[in-house]
């Protein structure tokens, strides 16, 4: 075979994985748009009072892993303290913060030390301290040395008192009504729902006060503007798809409902992994399927929490590279559910299409772009069929966020002029460099290096947070995959 | 075809479609903010026309004739019925009785749109009478789950009791979620759903799991004396773990000591689970007669178990002394929890302010040196 045929060759097999992309992806958003349009009514009519005066709705553990916090910590508590839910608590777990976030915790909620016994379900980091809070707010505070975010919501498992429980971050704003829309999933079946995921959206440059969203905004800077569009795409226009179909890969960790004995029993989150939300999330998916008990995980999407995303190329590249990796962890652990049929929807579509589609596209596409300008360097590049092949890609880009905006209009955020012209403008342009440069840093991910095995540190320009300190450990309060 | 024409073919399709996209947001956005605003000055106005209308029985403000079909003017008198009593009320109904909002109602619940039945079953349950109920019976079964669950919503606000029995017959057969909507309206409906709700959980209990637990939790909720000694029943001749677990649950709710002896006798059960929840029940119940049996649970091999029992100690009368005891005692697992509890009910800080006023008793002085060890 000739470089020349190889070359071609190579060319048509990408050209032949794009396609079944594309395919893949609208498939996505079709089964999306009939599974939203299925609940739109039903949660349009009433079910959020009915839930929040009902005395069957069942109590809610909500886990906050908190390092170095201090000047957030008091207003994010308060912010959950009032959700609208009928009955909750809230398990802050101070992660071996070197600030004052434990202190600032026990003036702002008359917290006392109490010398409890520790439960210890799941194995974490030794725990210094238990804390009550004697006010309005049923508040525990756990104080234990870092072990990192998963460590942290481990130990919150663990002093957890009911029987779902809510994992999130310190810098995660709930719309009022999000706990209980997610909980409505559980009350529908709650013999079988044992993971519930919210919708996340970027709050940068939005208006908030004393912890909550007064007006969503597009962000005018490109970098967080993009990733609106990207968070839009995977809440609104994939996680639908696979949640309708029971066969959701990953519930986030700024918002996820877990039921708590599967979540012990399935060990809780693991330490030090790069993507504990998604490997808990399978986790939970094996254990079920290989234990027999009746599962559902479920997505919401109108369950909407807001979050910052980063601001600045550096900040986002070692996000990209850490997803990327932990990516590339839970591909290792649970590459044999693959096309088991013993593990349902999920071992025979959703896994098998992750792998495909999500794991192996940023080295597909990478061929791509080493192919190019080699066959252009030694003058083998037919350039008409390149051209309307870049025309393509780029079209069929554009359709599947026009396809995603389309779908979150139901929502009915961002409905200015203003942002409806910036919400365009970025889909169109964001094939035009960015896209690429996520394919590179996922590229790196894989290619490992030291760059790869930090954590790095998600520095908040913030509504009440300000940027922490570089961490001994993976902090415990750190921005959650999509 | 060669494969450069399709591609060809296929790139224009992709962007007349993206086209078509870009213009369907941007009208999309336009329609719906509109429209948005819209109903919002709408309902205003129509806030403002009732508003004159509820205040004087002859206003003459006028009202558009078909009023009946906006569903913003539906939303304002759902407002209005909400917060309204008295005379105001009366002309209110009065209103609503004008202007056929009910007939309208009625009519939309048989469209095909499944919105407008969604939205006609919700204003229905809010301001539906008593002309009302044999349409909401009907729709008890409807083909939408969020129909049934407003038609027994409808039902419980009009106070309509033969229909307990209709919505206690279906409580099997409907999924969780109508069923746990079922749950509250016959809990809105009170001791008059007892009887009914009884019957159903003393019929099916051996058969069914979801629908009898279900029921037991209503019954635990609404919180009738009448149901202990059916509840007691249940819990004698009960097969299923879940049914034990929630006739335990409900009897402690309901707190009567008539059923402390049936609850003693589960406290020997090999299931913990139904060990801890009747520890839980009889520290409810405050059973003095439990004492024995919780200091026994205390020693139990399940945490739950201890836990409970050193709670439900916490709140027996003499069962402070147990928890001292305990604390002072041998087994490490039942001092651990007995400190728990104490620590929980405030005992620790009474005892330090007791040592501060230097009127400490032995006990405690035992119960901060053990909390300061354990630390």
């Amino acid at each position: 075979m000739t470089l020349r045929t190889a070359l071609q060759w190579v060319g048509y097999g990408v050209f032949a994985y794009f396609i079944l992309m594309q395919a893949y992806i609208l498939t996505l958003n079709m089964i999306s748009a009939w599974a939203l349009r299925r609940d739109h009514h039903l949660n349009r009519f009433g079910r959020v009072t009915e839930m929040l005066s009902s005395r069957t709705t069942p109590p809610v553990t909500i886990v906050i892993p908190a390092f170095n916090e201090e000047v957030g910590i008091v207003d994010a508590v308060r912010s959950m303290s009032l959700l609208k839910y009928p009955r909750f608590e809230i398990v802050v777990v101070n992660d071996g913060s070197k600030d004052g976030t434990l202190q600032a915790l026990i003036d702002a909620f008359r917290l006392e030390k109490v010398a409890l016994p520790y439960r210890p379900d799941i194995e974490t980091k030794p725990v210094r301290g238990l804390y009550r809070g004697r006010g309005a707010v049923d508040i525990t505070v756990i104080d234990k040395e870092n072990g990192g975010r998963a460590d942290a919501l481990n130990a919150g498992l663990n002093a957890a008192r009911y029987p779902y429980v809510l994992c999130t971050d310190a810098d995660v704003i709930f719309e009022g009504d999000a706990l209980m829309r997610a909980m409505a999933r559980v009350v529908e079946d709650r013999e079988r729902t044992v993971a519930v995921g919210g919708n996340i959206r970027p709050i940068n440059e939005s208006e908030v006060a004393l912890g909550h969203l007064i007006e969503a905004t597009v962000p005018r800077r490109l970098i967080p503007r993009m990733q609106v569009l990207e968070y839009v795409r995977t809440f609104l226009g994939v996680r639908p798809a696979w949640s309708a179909i029971n066969g959701l890969p990953l519930i986030s960790g700024a918002f996820g409902v877990w039921r708590r004995s599967i979540a012990v029993a399935v060990g809780g989150f693991t330490p030090g992994h790069f993507g504990e939300d998604m490997d808990m999330t399978m986790k939970f998916h094996r254990h079920c399927r290989a234990q027999g008990i009746p599962n559902r995980i479920m997505y919401e999407p109108t369950a909407v929490a807001w979050t910052e995303v980063p601001e600045t190329r550096r900040v986002l590249r070692r996000q990209r590279i850490r997803w990327h990796r932990g990516l590339i962890q839970v591909v290792r652990e649970f590459l044999p559910l693959a096309f088991r049929p013993r593990y349902g929807v999920l071992g025979m579509v959703t896994w098998p299409a992750i792998v495909a589609f999500e794991f192996l596209a940023p080295i597909v596409e990478f061929i791509g772009w080493i192919v190019i300008p080699v066959a252009w360097a030694i003058g083998w590049l037919a350039w008409e069929p390149f051209l309307w092949l870049l025309v393509l890609a780029f079209g069929m880009g554009l359709l599947n966020s026009l396809v995603s905006l389309l779908l979150d209009e139901a929502h009915g955020y961002f409905d200015s002029k203003r942002d409806t012209a910036r919400l365009l403008v970025m889909a169109a342009i964001e094939n035009l460099g960015f896209r690429q440069l996520t394919v590179w840093w996922r590229i790196r991910a894989m290619l490992g290096g030291e760059a790869t095995k930090t954590w790095g540190n998600m520095e908040r320009q913030g509504f009440a947070t300000k940027t922490a300190t570089a961490p001994p450990a993976p902090p415990a309060s750190s921005a959650s995959r999509p | 075809m060669s494969l450069l024409e399709l591609v060809q073919y296929a790139t224009l399709v992709v962007l007349v479609l993206d086209a078509v996209g870009v213009g369907t947001l941007i009208v999309l956005k336009a329609v719906n903010r509109r429209r948005r605003l819209a109903t919002e000055r709408r309902k205003r106005e129509y806030m403002r026309l009732i508003s004159r209308h509820v205040a004087f029985e002859y206003c003459t403000d006028p009202i558009p004739a078909d009023a009946a079909r906006d569903p913003a003017f539906i939303d304002a008198i759902i407002d209005f019925r909400n917060v309204l009593a008295g005379s105001e009320l009366a002309n209110l109904e009065r209103l609503i009785s004008r202007h056929g909002v009910v007939r309208r109602l009625i009519k939309d619940l048989s469209s095909p749109w499944k919105v407008k039945r969604l939205r006609a079953a919700m204003a229905l349950a809010e301001i539906g009478g008593d002309e009302t109920v044999d349409v909401l019976l009907a729709h008890l079964d409807d083909r939408e789950p969020e129909i049934r669950v407003q038609a027994a919503r409808g039902l419980g606000r009009i106070g309509w009791t033969p229909a307990i029995d209709e919505i206690v017959s279906r409580f099997g057969r409907v999924s969780p979620w109508v069923r746990a909507r079922f749950a509250d309206t016959l809990i809105g409906f009170g001791a008059d759903a007892t009887w009914p709700l009884v019957a159903y959980v003393m019929v099916n209990h051996r058969h069914e799991t979801a629908g009898p637990v279900a029921a037991i939790r209503t019954l635990a909720a609404i919180g009738d004396a009448q149901a202990v000694k059916p509840l007691m029943d249940v819990l004698e001749t009960a097969t299923d773990t879940e049914v034990t677990i929630a006739a335990l649950d409900a009897l402690g709710s309901l707190g009567h000591p008539m059923a402390a002896p049936v609850m003693r006798t589960a406290a020997t059960n090999p299931d913990w689970r139904i060990r801890a929840k009747v520890v839980t029940a009889l520290g409810q119940v405050g059973d003095v007669g439990a004492l024995e049996v919780l200091a026994t649970a205390l020693t139990d091999e399940s945490w739950w178990v201890r836990r409970n029992a050193a709670a439900a100690l916490g709140a027996v009368p003499g069962g402070l002394d147990r928890l001292y005891e305990a604390v002072a005692g041998d087994d490490r697992f039942a001092s651990d929890a007995a400190m728990e509890a104490l620590v929980d009910i405030g005992e620790l800080t009474a005892a330090r302010m007791r040592m501060e006023g230097g009127i400490a008793a032995p006990r405690d002085l035992a119960l901060i040196s053990h909390v300061e060890a354990h630390a």
